[in-house]
Protein backbone atom coordinates (compact mmCIF):
# COMPACT_ATOMS: atom_id res chain seq x y z
CA UNK A 1 0.00 0.00 0.00
CA UNK A 2 1.15 3.70 -0.93
CA UNK A 3 2.73 5.08 2.52
CA UNK A 4 0.42 8.10 3.73
CA UNK A 5 2.23 11.41 3.13
CA UNK A 6 1.00 14.70 4.64
CA UNK A 7 2.07 17.82 2.31
CA UNK A 8 1.45 21.29 4.60
CA UNK A 9 1.52 23.86 1.98
CA UNK A 10 2.07 27.25 1.12
CA UNK A 11 -0.44 28.26 -1.23
CA UNK A 12 1.86 31.16 -2.38
CA UNK A 13 4.03 28.52 -3.56
CA UNK A 14 3.86 25.85 -6.06
CA UNK A 15 -0.32 26.45 -7.36
CA UNK A 16 -2.07 23.18 -7.05
CA UNK A 17 -5.12 24.32 -7.72
CA UNK A 18 -5.82 21.56 -10.62
CA UNK A 19 -4.05 18.71 -8.37
CA UNK A 20 -6.05 18.40 -5.50
CA UNK A 21 -9.72 17.34 -5.28
CA UNK A 22 -12.02 18.62 -2.46
CA UNK A 23 -10.67 16.33 0.19
CA UNK A 24 -7.07 16.98 -0.15
CA UNK A 25 -6.29 14.69 -2.02
CA UNK A 26 -3.12 14.70 -4.04
CA UNK A 27 -4.68 13.06 -7.53
CA UNK A 28 -1.36 12.42 -9.01
CA UNK A 29 0.29 10.27 -6.23
CA UNK A 30 -1.65 7.64 -4.32
CA UNK A 31 -1.78 8.38 -0.26
CA UNK A 32 -0.79 12.08 -0.65
CA UNK A 33 -2.56 14.85 1.00
CA UNK A 34 -2.23 18.04 1.14
CA UNK A 35 -3.27 20.90 3.65
CA UNK A 36 -3.42 24.44 2.60
CA UNK A 37 -1.88 27.62 4.04
CA UNK A 38 -1.74 31.38 3.89
CA UNK A 39 2.67 30.99 4.36
CA UNK A 40 4.66 28.29 5.13
CA UNK A 41 5.67 30.27 8.11
CA UNK A 42 2.40 29.09 9.64
CA UNK A 43 3.45 25.49 9.80
CA UNK A 44 3.64 24.62 13.56
CA UNK A 45 6.61 22.00 14.23
CA UNK A 46 4.00 20.22 16.68
CA UNK A 47 1.50 19.99 13.53
CA UNK A 48 4.13 17.79 11.72
CA UNK A 49 4.99 15.75 14.81
CA UNK A 50 0.88 15.07 15.16
CA UNK A 51 0.93 14.21 11.82
CA UNK A 52 3.51 11.51 12.09
CA UNK A 53 1.32 10.20 15.35
CA UNK A 54 -1.29 10.17 14.02
CA UNK A 55 -0.07 7.79 11.08
CA UNK A 56 1.15 9.27 8.63
CA UNK A 57 4.60 7.86 7.23
CA UNK A 58 6.00 11.19 6.23
CA UNK A 59 5.54 15.18 6.41
CA UNK A 60 6.59 17.50 3.41
CA UNK A 61 6.49 20.90 3.99
CA UNK A 62 6.62 23.26 0.97
CA UNK A 63 6.78 26.96 0.84
CA UNK A 64 8.00 29.53 -1.52
CA UNK A 65 11.79 29.91 -3.24
CA UNK A 66 14.17 30.70 -0.67
CA UNK A 67 14.94 34.01 -1.03
CA UNK A 68 11.20 34.78 -1.99
CA UNK A 69 8.59 34.71 0.55
CA UNK A 70 5.34 36.68 -0.41
CA UNK A 71 5.25 37.53 3.08
CA UNK A 72 8.99 38.10 3.30
CA UNK A 73 10.18 35.53 5.86
CA UNK A 74 7.68 32.74 6.36
CA UNK A 75 10.06 29.67 4.89
CA UNK A 76 13.02 30.93 6.47
CA UNK A 77 11.39 30.60 9.98
CA UNK A 78 9.54 26.94 9.12
CA UNK A 79 12.67 25.81 7.74
CA UNK A 80 15.23 27.33 10.40
CA UNK A 81 11.88 25.58 12.82
CA UNK A 82 12.54 22.60 11.00
CA UNK A 83 16.53 22.10 11.20
CA UNK A 84 15.86 23.10 15.34
CA UNK A 85 17.70 26.36 14.64
CA UNK A 86 14.70 28.72 15.72
CA UNK A 87 12.34 28.15 18.38
CA UNK A 88 9.59 26.37 18.40
CA UNK A 89 11.96 24.01 17.16
CA UNK A 90 10.86 20.22 15.90
CA UNK A 91 11.51 17.51 18.38
CA UNK A 92 14.58 16.10 18.37
CA UNK A 93 13.20 12.61 18.57
CA UNK A 94 10.77 13.16 15.49
CA UNK A 95 12.32 10.88 12.60
CA UNK A 96 14.49 13.24 10.32
CA UNK A 97 13.79 10.71 7.67
CA UNK A 98 10.35 11.55 7.25
CA UNK A 99 10.20 15.61 7.12
CA UNK A 100 11.62 17.49 4.17
CA UNK A 101 10.79 20.60 2.71
CA UNK A 102 10.41 22.08 -0.29
CA UNK A 103 10.80 25.44 -1.80
CA UNK A 104 8.90 26.01 -5.01
CA UNK A 105 7.76 28.97 -6.80
CA UNK A 106 3.92 29.03 -8.28
CA UNK A 107 4.78 27.92 -11.44
CA UNK A 108 6.56 24.26 -9.97
CA UNK A 109 3.82 21.91 -9.62
CA UNK A 110 5.30 19.24 -11.97
CA UNK A 111 8.20 19.78 -9.77
CA UNK A 112 6.29 19.37 -6.39
CA UNK A 113 4.84 15.96 -8.05
CA UNK A 114 7.93 14.32 -9.27
CA UNK A 115 9.50 15.19 -5.15
CA UNK A 116 6.06 13.64 -3.29
CA UNK A 117 6.79 10.91 -5.42
CA UNK A 118 10.53 10.02 -5.20
CA UNK A 119 10.01 10.79 -1.41
CA UNK A 120 7.01 8.40 -1.55
CA UNK A 121 9.02 5.82 -2.59
CA UNK A 122 11.63 6.46 -0.75
CA UNK A 123 9.46 6.12 2.68
CA UNK A 124 7.99 3.18 1.64
CA UNK A 125 11.62 1.54 1.10
CA UNK A 126 12.33 2.40 4.96
CA UNK A 127 12.61 -0.19 7.26
CA UNK A 128 8.93 -0.70 8.19
CA UNK A 129 7.07 1.25 11.13
CA UNK A 130 8.59 1.73 14.57
CA UNK A 131 10.62 4.62 13.34
CA UNK A 132 7.81 7.43 13.32
CA UNK A 133 6.09 5.75 15.79
CA UNK A 134 9.09 5.34 18.15
CA UNK A 135 9.84 9.00 17.40
CA UNK A 136 6.39 10.35 18.51
CA UNK A 137 6.29 7.62 21.68
CA UNK A 138 9.59 9.20 22.31
CA UNK A 139 8.72 12.86 21.94
CA UNK A 140 5.88 11.86 24.64
CA UNK A 141 7.72 11.12 27.10
CA UNK B 1 -7.80 34.21 1.44
CA UNK B 2 -7.85 36.23 -1.84
CA UNK B 3 -5.33 35.97 -4.27
CA UNK B 4 -4.01 38.14 -6.27
CA UNK B 5 -6.32 39.70 -9.15
CA UNK B 6 -6.20 37.82 -12.89
CA UNK B 7 -4.41 40.85 -14.75
CA UNK B 8 -1.23 40.80 -12.16
CA UNK B 9 -1.45 36.96 -12.10
CA UNK B 10 -0.10 36.66 -15.91
CA UNK B 11 2.78 39.10 -14.55
CA UNK B 12 3.32 37.26 -11.73
CA UNK B 13 4.06 34.22 -13.72
CA UNK B 14 6.38 35.86 -16.08
CA UNK B 15 8.37 37.22 -12.93
CA UNK B 16 8.54 33.88 -11.76
CA UNK B 17 9.43 32.29 -15.45
CA UNK B 18 12.49 34.96 -15.44
CA UNK B 19 13.18 34.26 -11.95
CA UNK B 20 13.37 30.74 -11.96
CA UNK B 21 15.91 31.00 -15.48
CA UNK B 22 17.94 33.64 -13.64
CA UNK B 23 17.99 30.61 -10.32
CA UNK B 24 19.55 27.87 -12.90
CA UNK B 25 22.07 30.04 -13.47
CA UNK B 26 23.04 31.75 -10.05
CA UNK B 27 21.42 29.79 -7.75
CA UNK B 28 18.49 31.23 -5.66
CA UNK B 29 21.26 32.45 -2.84
CA UNK B 30 22.64 34.83 -5.45
CA UNK B 31 19.24 35.96 -7.50
CA UNK B 32 19.56 39.30 -7.70
CA UNK B 33 15.89 39.83 -7.91
CA UNK B 34 15.87 38.75 -4.47
CA UNK B 35 17.64 41.51 -3.59
CA UNK B 36 15.78 43.94 -5.20
CA UNK B 37 15.00 46.81 -3.22
CA UNK B 38 19.30 46.44 -1.44
CA UNK B 39 20.34 46.98 -4.93
CA UNK B 40 19.39 50.94 -5.27
CA UNK B 41 20.25 50.43 -1.67
CA UNK B 42 24.36 49.44 -2.42
CA UNK B 43 24.27 51.88 -5.76
CA UNK B 44 23.22 54.85 -3.05
CA UNK B 45 26.37 54.04 -1.14
CA UNK B 46 28.32 53.98 -4.23
CA UNK B 47 26.87 57.50 -4.91
CA UNK B 48 27.24 58.90 -1.57
CA UNK B 49 31.59 57.52 -1.57
CA UNK B 50 32.19 58.74 -4.98
CA UNK B 51 30.08 61.77 -4.57
CA UNK B 52 32.28 62.43 -1.56
CA UNK B 53 35.70 62.42 -3.54
CA UNK B 54 34.59 64.59 -6.30
CA UNK B 55 33.08 67.30 -3.66
CA UNK B 56 36.71 67.31 -2.11
CA UNK B 57 37.50 69.46 -5.60
CA UNK B 58 34.45 70.73 -6.68
CA UNK B 59 34.07 74.97 -6.85
CA UNK B 60 30.30 75.60 -6.94
CA UNK B 61 30.62 79.28 -9.01
CA UNK B 62 30.43 80.35 -12.37
CA UNK B 63 33.00 82.98 -12.85
CA UNK B 64 36.92 83.85 -10.84
CA UNK B 65 35.87 83.76 -7.33
CA UNK B 66 39.27 83.33 -6.21
CA UNK B 67 40.77 86.10 -8.67
CA UNK B 68 43.19 83.34 -9.71
CA UNK B 69 45.35 83.69 -13.00
CA UNK B 70 43.31 81.35 -14.73
CA UNK B 71 39.27 80.91 -14.80
CA UNK B 72 38.46 78.45 -11.60
CA UNK B 73 34.60 77.84 -11.74
CA UNK B 74 32.50 75.00 -11.45
CA UNK B 75 33.31 73.64 -15.08
CA UNK B 76 36.85 74.27 -15.12
CA UNK B 77 36.84 72.04 -11.42
CA UNK B 78 34.81 69.06 -13.13
CA UNK B 79 37.26 69.53 -16.27
CA UNK B 80 40.41 69.25 -13.59
CA UNK B 81 38.57 66.11 -11.74
CA UNK B 82 37.92 64.59 -15.33
CA UNK B 83 41.31 65.79 -16.79
CA UNK B 84 43.81 65.86 -14.22
CA UNK B 85 42.91 64.09 -11.33
CA UNK B 86 44.79 60.71 -11.57
CA UNK B 87 41.46 58.49 -12.06
CA UNK B 88 39.58 61.40 -11.51
CA UNK B 89 37.61 60.21 -14.62
CA UNK B 90 36.80 56.97 -13.66
CA UNK B 91 35.01 58.43 -10.22
CA UNK B 92 32.95 60.85 -11.60
CA UNK B 93 32.09 57.98 -14.72
CA UNK B 94 31.41 56.08 -11.63
CA UNK B 95 29.07 58.82 -10.17
CA UNK B 96 27.43 59.44 -12.73
CA UNK B 97 26.25 55.36 -14.20
CA UNK B 98 25.55 54.93 -10.15
CA UNK B 99 23.04 57.15 -10.51
CA UNK B 100 21.48 55.76 -13.73
CA UNK B 101 21.70 52.64 -12.07
CA UNK B 102 20.16 53.08 -8.91
CA UNK B 103 17.17 54.40 -11.75
CA UNK B 104 17.30 50.97 -13.16
CA UNK B 105 17.16 48.90 -10.08
CA UNK B 106 14.22 51.29 -8.44
CA UNK B 107 12.37 50.70 -11.36
CA UNK B 108 13.01 46.82 -10.99
CA UNK B 109 12.17 46.68 -7.56
CA UNK B 110 8.84 48.58 -7.92
CA UNK B 111 7.95 46.80 -11.24
CA UNK B 112 8.59 43.45 -9.31
CA UNK B 113 6.64 44.49 -6.16
CA UNK B 114 3.90 45.58 -8.56
CA UNK B 115 3.64 42.32 -10.69
CA UNK B 116 3.81 40.32 -7.46
CA UNK B 117 1.34 41.97 -5.78
CA UNK B 118 3.18 42.94 -3.44
CA UNK B 119 2.47 46.89 -3.06
CA UNK B 120 -0.79 47.15 -1.30
CA UNK B 121 -2.52 46.94 1.75
CA UNK B 122 -0.59 46.78 4.88
CA UNK B 123 2.41 47.71 2.37
CA UNK B 124 1.22 50.52 2.00
CA UNK B 125 3.27 53.11 3.66
CA UNK B 126 6.29 50.81 1.60
CA UNK B 127 4.65 51.61 -1.46
CA UNK B 128 4.11 55.76 -1.02
CA UNK B 129 7.58 56.32 0.99
CA UNK B 130 9.05 54.69 -2.33
CA UNK B 131 7.16 57.16 -4.50
CA UNK B 132 8.57 60.01 -2.64
CA UNK B 133 11.66 58.62 -2.28
CA UNK B 134 11.87 58.26 -6.28
CA UNK B 135 10.98 61.52 -7.03
CA UNK B 136 13.65 62.75 -4.54
CA UNK B 137 15.74 60.81 -6.72
CA UNK B 138 15.10 62.41 -9.60
CA UNK B 139 15.45 65.63 -8.67
CA UNK B 140 18.89 64.97 -6.65
CA UNK B 141 19.65 63.07 -10.37
CA UNK B 142 19.19 66.40 -12.34
CA UNK B 143 20.47 68.79 -9.71
CA UNK B 144 23.30 67.22 -10.68
CA UNK B 145 23.51 67.56 -14.41
CA UNK B 146 22.66 71.51 -13.27
CA UNK B 147 26.40 70.88 -11.25
CA UNK B 148 28.36 70.11 -13.97
CA UNK B 149 27.83 74.10 -15.57
CA UNK B 150 28.50 73.40 -19.47
CA UNK B 151 25.72 74.15 -22.12
CA UNK B 152 23.51 71.07 -21.04
CA UNK B 153 23.12 72.91 -17.58
CA UNK B 154 22.63 76.02 -18.74
CA UNK B 155 19.32 74.73 -20.79
CA UNK B 156 18.05 72.86 -17.68
CA UNK B 157 18.49 75.92 -15.51
CA UNK B 158 16.63 77.87 -17.91
CA UNK B 159 14.12 75.41 -18.61
CA UNK B 160 13.24 74.57 -15.10
CA UNK B 161 12.69 78.30 -14.47
CA UNK B 162 10.32 78.55 -17.19
CA UNK B 163 8.53 76.06 -15.81
CA UNK B 164 8.45 77.26 -12.32
CA UNK B 165 6.67 80.71 -14.05
CA UNK B 166 3.87 78.61 -14.92
CA UNK B 167 2.90 77.63 -11.87
CA UNK B 168 1.22 80.98 -11.10
CA UNK B 169 1.60 82.53 -7.30
CA UNK B 170 4.28 80.38 -6.18
CA UNK B 171 6.09 80.45 -9.10
CA UNK B 172 7.87 83.17 -8.62
CA UNK B 173 9.07 82.58 -5.63
CA UNK B 174 10.03 79.06 -6.63
CA UNK B 175 11.99 80.50 -9.24
CA UNK B 176 13.77 82.88 -6.69
CA UNK B 177 14.66 79.98 -4.39
CA UNK B 178 16.00 77.97 -7.28
CA UNK B 179 18.38 80.32 -8.67
CA UNK B 180 18.79 81.98 -4.72
CA UNK B 181 18.11 85.24 -6.50
CA UNK B 182 16.27 86.64 -9.58
CA UNK B 183 19.68 85.66 -11.97
CA UNK B 184 22.07 83.03 -12.59
CA UNK B 185 25.04 84.28 -9.86
CA UNK B 186 27.59 82.24 -8.32
CA UNK B 187 25.13 81.96 -5.43
CA UNK B 188 22.78 80.11 -7.94
CA UNK B 189 25.56 77.00 -8.29
CA UNK B 190 26.08 77.11 -4.59
CA UNK B 191 22.62 76.55 -4.11
CA UNK B 192 21.97 73.67 -6.70
CA UNK B 193 25.30 71.93 -4.75
CA UNK B 194 23.09 72.54 -1.86
CA UNK B 195 20.09 70.64 -3.33
CA UNK B 196 22.34 67.79 -4.69
CA UNK B 197 23.57 66.74 -1.42
CA UNK B 198 21.63 68.09 0.93
CA UNK B 199 18.64 66.34 -0.67
CA UNK B 200 20.53 63.00 -1.16
CA UNK B 201 21.15 62.61 2.91
CA UNK B 202 16.99 63.32 3.29
CA UNK B 203 16.96 59.87 1.56
CA UNK B 204 18.14 58.39 4.10
CA UNK B 205 15.36 59.58 6.29
CA UNK B 206 12.89 58.58 3.77
CA UNK B 207 14.57 55.12 3.70
CA UNK B 208 13.58 54.76 7.26
CA UNK B 209 10.15 55.51 6.52
CA UNK B 210 10.49 52.63 3.92
CA UNK B 211 11.66 50.44 6.54
CA UNK B 212 10.01 50.96 9.52
CA UNK B 213 7.15 48.51 9.34
CA UNK B 214 9.22 45.93 8.30
CA UNK B 215 11.60 43.80 10.60
CA UNK B 216 14.83 42.86 9.34
CA UNK B 217 14.98 44.59 5.77
CA UNK B 218 17.20 42.78 3.21
CA UNK B 219 19.80 46.70 2.63
CA UNK B 220 22.82 44.51 1.25
CA UNK B 221 22.66 42.33 -1.51
CA UNK B 222 25.39 39.58 -0.87
CA UNK B 223 29.37 40.48 -1.96
CA UNK B 224 29.04 38.81 -4.94
CA UNK B 225 25.95 40.59 -6.34
CA UNK B 226 27.87 43.96 -5.44
CA UNK B 227 31.11 42.91 -6.88
CA UNK B 228 29.29 42.30 -10.09
CA UNK B 229 27.61 45.03 -10.20
CA UNK B 230 30.20 47.49 -8.85
CA UNK B 231 32.22 46.02 -11.77
CA UNK B 232 28.97 46.75 -14.18
CA UNK B 233 28.73 50.41 -13.65
CA UNK B 234 32.89 50.67 -13.78
CA UNK B 235 32.79 48.82 -17.17
CA UNK B 236 30.41 51.54 -18.38
CA UNK B 237 32.25 54.17 -17.78
CA UNK B 238 35.12 52.80 -20.17
CA UNK B 239 32.46 51.59 -22.48
CA UNK B 240 30.60 54.93 -22.64
CA UNK B 241 33.01 57.94 -21.63
CA UNK B 242 31.54 60.74 -20.33
CA UNK B 243 31.86 64.29 -22.63
CA UNK B 244 33.60 67.34 -21.20
CA UNK B 245 31.29 69.51 -23.68
CA UNK B 246 31.58 73.54 -23.92
CA UNK B 247 31.22 75.59 -20.88
CA UNK B 248 28.48 77.54 -20.16
CA UNK B 249 27.95 81.43 -21.55
CA UNK B 250 25.74 83.36 -20.07
CA UNK B 251 25.34 85.48 -23.17
CA UNK B 252 24.80 82.27 -25.11
CA UNK B 253 21.55 80.67 -25.84
CA UNK B 254 21.99 77.19 -26.45
CA UNK B 255 19.01 74.54 -27.54
CA UNK B 256 20.28 71.38 -27.85
CA UNK B 257 21.88 68.99 -25.43
CA UNK B 258 22.38 65.36 -24.89
CA UNK B 259 19.35 63.90 -23.14
CA UNK B 260 20.44 61.07 -20.23
CA UNK B 261 16.91 59.18 -20.12
CA UNK B 262 16.83 58.14 -17.06
CA UNK B 263 16.98 61.47 -14.84
CA UNK B 264 16.56 63.67 -17.73
CA UNK B 265 12.93 62.92 -19.47
CA UNK B 266 11.11 65.66 -18.07
CA UNK B 267 13.04 68.09 -19.96
CA UNK B 268 11.87 66.09 -22.84
CA UNK B 269 8.67 66.45 -21.34
CA UNK B 270 9.17 70.24 -21.05
CA UNK B 271 10.55 70.84 -24.70
CA UNK B 272 7.45 69.47 -26.41
CA UNK B 273 4.42 70.32 -24.11
CA UNK B 274 3.19 73.77 -22.67
CA UNK B 275 4.48 74.52 -19.10
CA UNK B 276 0.97 73.85 -17.77
CA UNK B 277 0.73 70.55 -19.84
CA UNK B 278 3.85 69.64 -18.25
CA UNK B 279 3.23 70.12 -14.67
CA UNK B 280 -0.28 67.99 -15.89
CA UNK B 281 1.25 65.12 -16.93
CA UNK B 282 3.66 65.23 -13.52
CA UNK B 283 0.61 65.19 -11.72
CA UNK B 284 -1.20 62.64 -13.48
CA UNK B 285 1.61 60.50 -12.84
CA UNK B 286 1.80 61.12 -9.21
CA UNK B 287 -1.54 60.51 -8.76
CA UNK B 288 -1.27 57.18 -10.80
CA UNK B 289 1.33 55.74 -9.11
CA UNK B 290 0.01 56.83 -5.94
CA UNK B 291 -3.61 55.45 -6.84
CA UNK B 292 -2.43 51.77 -8.09
CA UNK B 293 -2.67 50.28 -4.80
CA UNK B 294 -5.97 51.56 -4.20
CA UNK B 295 -7.32 50.09 -7.74
CA UNK B 296 -7.27 46.40 -6.63
CA UNK B 297 -10.69 45.65 -4.87
CA UNK B 298 -10.05 42.41 -2.59
CA UNK B 299 -11.88 42.25 1.56
CA UNK B 300 -10.09 43.55 4.30
CA UNK B 301 -7.03 41.50 5.36
CA UNK B 302 -8.51 39.73 8.88
CA UNK B 303 -5.26 40.55 11.53
CA UNK B 304 -4.32 37.67 13.76
CA UNK B 305 -5.97 37.78 17.42
CA UNK B 306 -4.03 37.22 21.01
CA UNK B 307 -5.61 34.92 23.16
CA UNK B 308 -5.39 36.37 25.77
CA UNK B 309 -5.46 34.21 28.80
CA UNK B 310 -2.85 31.78 27.18
CA UNK B 311 -0.02 34.25 25.98
CA UNK B 312 2.91 33.89 28.21
CA UNK B 313 4.72 36.96 27.25
CA UNK B 314 7.21 34.88 25.47
CA UNK B 315 8.20 37.65 22.50
CA UNK B 316 8.74 34.70 20.04
CA UNK B 317 5.61 36.03 17.78
CA UNK B 318 6.97 39.50 18.02
CA UNK B 319 10.60 38.47 17.11
CA UNK B 320 9.17 36.75 14.40
CA UNK B 321 6.84 38.86 13.24
CA UNK B 322 7.78 40.07 9.55
CA UNK B 323 5.60 42.98 9.58
CA UNK B 324 7.14 44.29 12.91
CA UNK B 325 3.02 44.11 13.63
CA UNK B 326 2.86 42.40 17.20
CA UNK B 327 4.11 44.67 20.23
CA UNK B 328 4.73 43.14 23.70
CA UNK B 329 2.76 45.16 26.38
CA UNK B 330 2.74 45.13 29.82
CA UNK B 331 0.67 42.21 30.76
CA UNK B 332 -2.50 43.69 32.64
CA UNK B 333 -2.65 43.10 36.74
CA UNK B 334 -3.04 39.87 38.22
CA UNK B 335 -1.39 38.01 35.12
CA UNK B 336 1.24 35.37 35.90
CA UNK B 337 3.41 37.16 33.49
CA UNK B 338 5.02 40.56 32.86
CA UNK B 339 4.07 40.68 28.68
CA UNK B 340 1.37 40.04 27.06
CA UNK B 341 1.61 40.62 22.81
CA UNK B 342 -0.69 42.62 20.80
CA UNK B 343 -1.25 43.03 17.46
CA UNK B 344 -1.36 46.59 15.47
CA UNK B 345 -4.35 45.55 12.72
CA UNK B 346 -3.16 48.08 10.10
CA UNK B 347 0.29 46.12 10.00
CA UNK B 348 -0.64 42.67 10.09
CA UNK B 349 -0.47 40.97 6.66
CA UNK B 350 -2.93 37.53 7.83
CA UNK B 351 0.16 35.01 6.85
CA UNK B 352 0.14 33.78 10.43
CA UNK B 353 4.00 33.56 11.16
CA UNK B 354 3.11 34.33 14.74
CA UNK B 355 1.06 31.18 14.55
CA UNK B 356 3.89 28.97 13.63
CA UNK B 357 5.88 30.69 16.33
CA UNK B 358 3.28 29.93 19.19
CA UNK B 359 3.57 27.01 21.00
CA UNK B 360 0.80 27.63 23.31
CA UNK B 361 -1.88 28.21 21.11
CA UNK B 362 -1.85 31.74 22.23
CA UNK B 363 -2.00 33.55 18.63
CA UNK B 364 -4.43 33.03 16.08
CA UNK B 365 -5.67 33.41 12.33
CA UNK B 366 -9.38 34.33 12.72
CA UNK B 367 -10.44 32.69 9.39
CA UNK B 368 -7.57 29.71 9.61
CA UNK B 369 -7.97 28.49 13.50
CA UNK B 370 -4.93 25.98 13.95
CA UNK B 371 -6.68 23.80 16.24
CA UNK B 372 -8.61 23.30 12.76
CA UNK B 373 -5.81 23.23 10.78
CA UNK B 374 -4.22 20.65 13.37
CA UNK B 375 -7.59 18.50 13.87
CA UNK B 376 -7.77 18.21 9.77
CA UNK B 377 -3.79 16.93 9.45
CA UNK B 378 -4.75 14.26 12.40
CA UNK B 379 -7.54 13.46 10.24
CA UNK B 380 -5.91 12.92 6.75
CA UNK B 381 -2.88 11.04 8.60
CA UNK B 382 -5.35 8.88 10.27
CA UNK B 383 -7.79 7.78 7.85
CA UNK B 384 -6.19 4.25 6.25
Amino acid sequence: MAPRIINLVCERSCDLTDHVDENGKLKDVDGAYVVKYPCSGMIQPLQIEAALKAGAQGVIVTGCQLGDCYYREGNKMIRERILGDRPPGLKKAVDRRRVIGLWLSRIQPERFIGEVKEFSSFISNLPSEPAAAAGAAKAER
Amino acid sequence: MALQPLYTDALTKATLVCEDWLNKICTSKYNPFYYHGALPQFFLWVLFLSGLLLFAYYVPTIDNAYASEHLINAYTSVKYITETIPFGYLIRGIHRYAGDAMVITIFLHALRVWFTDRYRQYRIVQWLSGIVLLALVFIIGQTGYYLVWDTRSLILTRMTVAAFGALGPIGDPLQWWFLNGRTITNLTLANFLFIHIGLSFSLLFGLWIHYVRMQRPIVTPPPVVNYVLFALVTLSVFLFPIDMPTMAQLAEQPTQFNIDWFFLWPYWLMSVFPPLVFWAIVAILTFLACYLPYMVKTPPILSAEVVDNKCTGCRLCSLDCPYAAIEMVPAPAGSRFKLLATVMPYRCSGCGVCVGACAFDAIDLPDLLDSDVTAKIKALAAQA
